[in-house]
């Protein structure tokens, strides 16, 4: 009995240990939104509304993205895996309890393609991310438009026309809240700059009728 | 001189009149995200609203896949092999070039040579594969379509492997080895030799080829 015991014990032991750091599959896929308060409830409520957003995305064959305002970063997901991230460098937004269900891109910025000609002698230069714009507009259905921007722009000079462009929108706003101009039927505007390759790579990687959710932040 | 000042002046009084704009109640900027949240919850409520987060966590990830998985970076031309969170093979390759073509007494429609996006499953595996060459082949070479369908055969272009996903999209070597890395396909996804046979090993007829 003591030696069955004896020949047992370090098998129970290898066994426990196996058990103790052995990780199940579904724990190691990660955290769906790893800076959400547990408890918080308002960031709870919001992370389970994006949640069951993407369940109907991640039961179809598709990509989609996911703009997660919190954590500040654009991920490109498919069955719920994360493909590639984008990391935002900051927004604006206008109508934010508007910014929920899923949205689908209905226009993106035009790619201008090269022809191939048969009767060159040369082959045609392909397209690359460097051919994307740093700066465009995408709309979405219901209706919510996109705007992302570049965050490249370096120097002094650089400097001044980013601020005198976003002073500029920041006036456009007041001035239309001040007129009375925006009213609850206007369409959400997301404004996003991101850094220059990540805007390309962004405008690259979209596809007509992608659908886009929104993770939102709680308001003050 | 004077109208640099003058143009410094009113970029410094821009500025400051901005900054001074209280934003209003509908427009959020990036900076709020961090902003304190009340306390004071009831623990029942906390508690069903943690289980419905778990919940919903759970049942997303029973959409991933749970084997091997083939993951397309057409922007950067990777393709990697994943399982869970693994890579388990990070390949260089070449995708879709985006040129168009116009296809011969079809008025105004073009062969555009982007490689698909989206999600697609692998649909045949094949050994030694021959190309049979699409009208497209012959047309941008500027040379008569054949009208016998074993002239459109070529052989040992594609390597060893090809991995069908669709439409007549295929994973598949090269000849071309100095391209990979680049956009410069019909849509197709070619590997080297080696990373080509290591994909063929690792992938099965259904398993998943997710495209960006």
């Amino acid at each position: 009995m003591l030696l069955v015991q004896m020949l047992f014990m370090p098998l129970s032991i290898i066994l426990s240990l196996v058990l103790l750091f052995s990780v199940p599959g579904w724990a190691a896929e990660g955290e769906a939104f790893p800076d959400l308060d547990m408890n918080d409830p308002v960031d709870l409520r919001e992370g389970s509304r994006v949640l069951e957003e993407e369940l109907k995305l991640a039961a179809r064959p598709q990509t989609y993205l996911l703009i997660d305002l919190v954590s500040g970063v654009i991920q490109i997901k498919a069955r719920g895996v994360d493909l590639h991230q984008l990391s935002i460098a900051a927004w604006t937004v206008t109508e934010l309890p508007r910014l929920t269900g899923i949205f689908r891109l209905t226009a993106r910025p035009p790619v201008v393609r090269r022809k191939i000609d048969p009767s060159a002698t040369t082959e045609q230069e392909p397209i690359s991310l460097s051919d994307m714009p740093t700066e465009y507009r995408l709309s979405f259905t219901p209706a919510m438009t996109m705007g992302v921007e570049s965050a490249a722009e370096q120097g002094a000079m650089g400097w001044i026309h980013a601020k005198s462009r976003k002073a500029w929108k920041q006036l456009r706003v007041w001035r239309q809240h001040l007129g009375g101009v925006q009213s609850s039927s206007e369409a959400p505007t997301l404004n996003i700059t991101l850094p220059s390759e990540q805007a390309q790579s962004l405008a690259w990687s979209t596809v007509d009728g992608m659908p886009v959710v929104i993770r939102r932040p709680s308001e003050p | 001189m004077k109208q640099v000042l003058l143009l410094i002046g009113s970029v410094l009084s821009f500025g400051l009149l901005v900054a001074l704009i209280p934003y209003s109640s509908s427009q959020l900027q990036s900076s709020i995200a961090s902003a304190p949240q009340p306390l004071a919850v009831d623990p029942v409520v906390l508690r069903g609203l943690q289980n419905q987060y778990k919940g919903l966590k759970k049942q997303l990830a029973q959409f991933t896949p749970h084997q091997h998985y083939i993951l397309v970076d057409t922007a950067r031309n990777h393709l990697y092999v994943k399982r869970s969170q693994e890579i388990v093979l990070d390949a260089i390759a070449s995708t879709g070039s985006g040129v168009v073509l116009d296809k011969p007494g079809e008025g105004n429609t073009q062969w555009v040579f982007d490689t698909p996006r989206g999600e697609f499953t692998v649909q045949s595996k094949l050994t030694h594969p021959a190309w049979v060459k699409p009208d497209w082949a012959f047309i941008e070479e500027g040379l008569m379509v054949p009208k016998n369908p074993a002239d459109r055969v070529e052989q040992g272009v594609l390597g060893d492997y090809a991995l069908g996903f669709g439409k007549g999209y295929f994973i598949h070597g090269t000849l071309y080895t100095r391209l990979l890395g680049k956009n410069v396909t019909h849509g197709c996804i070619r590997l080297n030799e080696d990373d080509l046979k290591s994909v063929y090993q690792l992938a099965r007829v259904g398993t998943p080829i997710m495209i960006f």
